[in-house]
Order: structure tokens, then sequence, then C-alpha cells
């Protein structure tokens, strides 16, 4: 009987060692300070001995994940040419968006710059200060247009990257706006002079309106291609 | 008795088996961040991450990166504006680090503390929670970083003039299998 209590003590005591040596020796591990010998001994130092336990692995660092330099080195002079990127097309977000007031201004008053009556007979509308705001309108509009275009078309290229989604309909669209800006305004110059000689605008002059309308068309949509894809119901809460 | 005594003494073995030391490098990984905005809700995804993580004395290491360039919205310009906004090139990686118990990583839920170093800057994230799932050899781990803007002193960007939201929530989808 007394051998049969012996034997489950000794079970119990081999169990609690068993559960608590490994803790004890991770925890004393931890606690531990790195030993640092300052005279190790020089056949002890470089080559393992063959029947020494293995290392404790150390925790991984960067270095053992295997990226490139190229990917993980800081490169100041991409940063600065990011930081240059971003402020131009701040500004160029910003003007463009500035840029649609007086463009939408000279769409509706470009009506009001039209002559109205019969051929042959007295043209009475538009009047000259119709006219001339239109006139101003439309300067302002090309104006702040071209200033908007050269802060994209002069922004730093980032070296290696190729343009992909939205951007490129952005892009695309200025190929219909931008000589849009161009013809609108000597078209409008065209039909000034004809309304200003009392002339009902008459041949490639006539075509300013058309062309202001798609040029418009063009610039809000390409607005739009930049923004996408809108989140319509932006007033829902998730 | 004697079966008794065997039956404990295995008992006993089976947790310092667990805990013995075990490598683990990650074979897939996806790092998806969400943004939002008033007109504008996008997320960008990384394939580029890698990790390593090393189990030792019932504590496990696990550390986590990817080059910030490697995030995808749809859309170079953003991308690269997100670029400038995080001071990527100056600081290319986002690297998270990680410390838990080997033996609460064995649940189904476990919860890690991280430490994410990105843009210049550290932050902690305590107690968050990640999903474990068994595949053949391998582990699927997922879970969601609850990151901020504000965390790593950036500077939220504004589209239309209105900045986005400060929540930059990212999600991991990691399958690690032992080395």
């Amino acid at each position: 009987m007394k051998w049969k209590e012996t034997k489950i003590v000794l079970a119990w005591a081999v169990l609690m060692l068993s559960l608590l040596v490994p803790k004890l020796l991770a925890a004393q591990q931890a606690a531990a300070p790195p030993e640092t010998p300052a005279n190790p001994p020089a056949a002890a130092s470089q080559e393992p001995l063959p029947n020494a336990p293995a290392p404790a692995p150390a925790a991984p660092s960067l270095g053992d994940l295997g990226f490139t330099p190229q990917q993980s080195q800081p490169n100041a002079q991409l940063q600065a040419i990011l930081e240059k990127r971003t402020h131009m097309l701040k500004v160029h977000q910003r003007l463009g968006l500035i840029t649609t007031i007086p463009m939408a201004a000279a769409l509706i008053t470009g009506s009001m710059a039209k002559a109205k009556g019969k051929n042959g007979e007295p043209i009475k509308e538009p009047t000259q200060g119709n006219l001339d705001f239109h006139a101003v309108l439309g300067g302002a509009t090309a104006a702040l247009y071209f200033t908007t275009a050269y802060y994209a078309a002069f922004a730093p290229r980032v070296p290696g990257t190729h343009k992909h989604g939205a951007i490129r309909v952005h892009e695309v669209l200025s190929f219909i706006h931008g000589p849009g800006m161009i013809v609108t305004p000597l078209l409008g110059i065209m039909a000034y002079k004809q309304e200003s000689a009392g002339e009902k605008v008459h041949g490639l002059a006539s075509a300013h309106g058309p062309v202001a309308y798609a040029t418009a068309a063009a610039y809000g949509a390409s607005i739009v291609a930049v923004s996408w894809p809108l989140h319509l119901k932006f007033w829902e809460k998730k | 008795m004697n079966k008794c005594i065997l039956f404990a003494l295995l008992l006993a073995a089976s947790p310092v088996r667990a805990q013995s030391d075990t490598q683990w490098v990650a074979e897939q990984a996806t790092l998806t961040y969400h943004m939002s905005h008033p007109v504008h809700e996008l997320d960008g995804v990384s394939h580029a991450a890698k990790g390593k993580g090393v189990c030792h004395a019932g504590q496990c290491d696990f550390l986590i990166a990817a080059p910030v360039n490697s995030f995808n919205s749809g859309d170079t310009n953003r991308d690269l504006h997100m670029l400038e906004t995080t001071r990527g090139a100056q600081y290319p990686m986002v690297v998270v680090r990680t410390r838990f118990s080997q033996a609460d990583a064995a649940s189904a839920t476990f919860y890690a503390d991280l430490e994410v170093q990105f843009a210049g800057q550290t932050a902690r994230y305590a107690h968050v929670p990640f999903q474990r799932v068994n595949q053949g050899g391998e582990v699927r781990i997922t879970g969601t970083v609850p990151a901020t803007c504000s965390d790593f002193k950036i500077d939220r960007p504004t589209f239309l003039t209105v900045p986005i939201k400060n929540e930059i929530p990212v999600r991991v989808e990691m399958t690690w299998r032992p080395m």
C-alpha cells in the first residue's frame, strides 16, 4: 500500500516537473541579460561543437525577408520629385475647378450674345454689352484653362511608373477639350467681329457654339473621370 | 497504475512538444487598405508583402513587411499621391512586428499586439483580433489593423477640398507555412 502511494506521488512529481521545467527555462532565458564576455576564449567563439544544441533562433529582421535594396532603401530624390509633383497637381486640381465657373458662365451668356432676327433686317440683339461680357468670360476661361494645363503638363514625371486607371481617361479627354479650348476662342473672335459688324454669324464662326459645348462636355467628363468611381450614396452611413 | 503514470507523462509532454522551436514563412500575403471620402470609397491592395515568424520557448515573434509603393488602388495618380503623402520614398517599407504566446495562437481567434512602422512613425495596436484557419500544412490568418492617418502623422489627402476619413483600416490576409 505504501509503495502504491509512493508511486502516485512520484508520478505527480514527474508530471509537475515536466510542466514546470520548460516554463522555468523559458522565463530564465527571457530574464537573463545577454552575456558579453570581455575576453571570449578564441576556440569557443566561432566553430560550433558537434553535439552542441542548436542556438535559439533570433526574432526575424527586415533583412531576412529578401527585399531588394531598391525596394527598402530610402530615396530622398524621389520624395522631392513626388512632393513637387503633388504640389503642382494640387494647383492643377484647384485651378481646374475654378475654371468651371467662368466656363459655365460663358456657356450661359453664349445665348445672350447670339444675334437674333432675320438676315437682311437690322440686328438689335445682342447688345455690345452682352457681347463684351461673353467675350470677357470666354477670355477668362481660356486663361485659366491654359494655366491649369500648364501645371499638369509640367508636373514632374515619376520614373518607372506606367499610367493606368481613371487618370488615363482624364488624359485622353484632354485631347478633345485641349484643341477645343484653342478653337473655341478663335471661332469666338470671328463671331464677335461678324456680330460687331452687324452681321449674323456665318461660315466657320457659326461652329463657335457647338464647339464650345463639346469642349465643355469633354472638360466636365474629364473632371468626373478623375473622380471615378464616385460613391454616389455618400449620405448613407455604412 | 503504471498506465496512469504513462498517460500522465504523455499529457505532460504534449505542451512541451507544442512549444518547440518553429519558423514560419508567409507563403502568400495580401494587405488591403481602405480609404473613405464623401464621394469616394476605394481599396489599395498589395500582394508584395513578405513575412517570417520564429517561435521559441512558447513565444512567437513575427515580422511582416511590404513596400509602400506596391499598393495598387487602380489609379497611378492616386497611388503616387499616396506615396508622397505617406513619405513612401523616404520610408519605403511598412513593417509590422508582433509577439504573442504560441499557445494563444493555436485558437481559432487570437489576439496580437502589433507594432507598425510606417511613414517614419511607429504606432502600437493592442489586442488586435485575428482569425486562424488550418489549411493542410498551412495556416491562414486574417484580420484588420485599425490604422488611422493620425497614428502616423499623415496629412489627410483632400479631394474637391474635402479630406478623406482619418480611418484607413488595413485588412491582412496571409498564408503561413512552417519552414
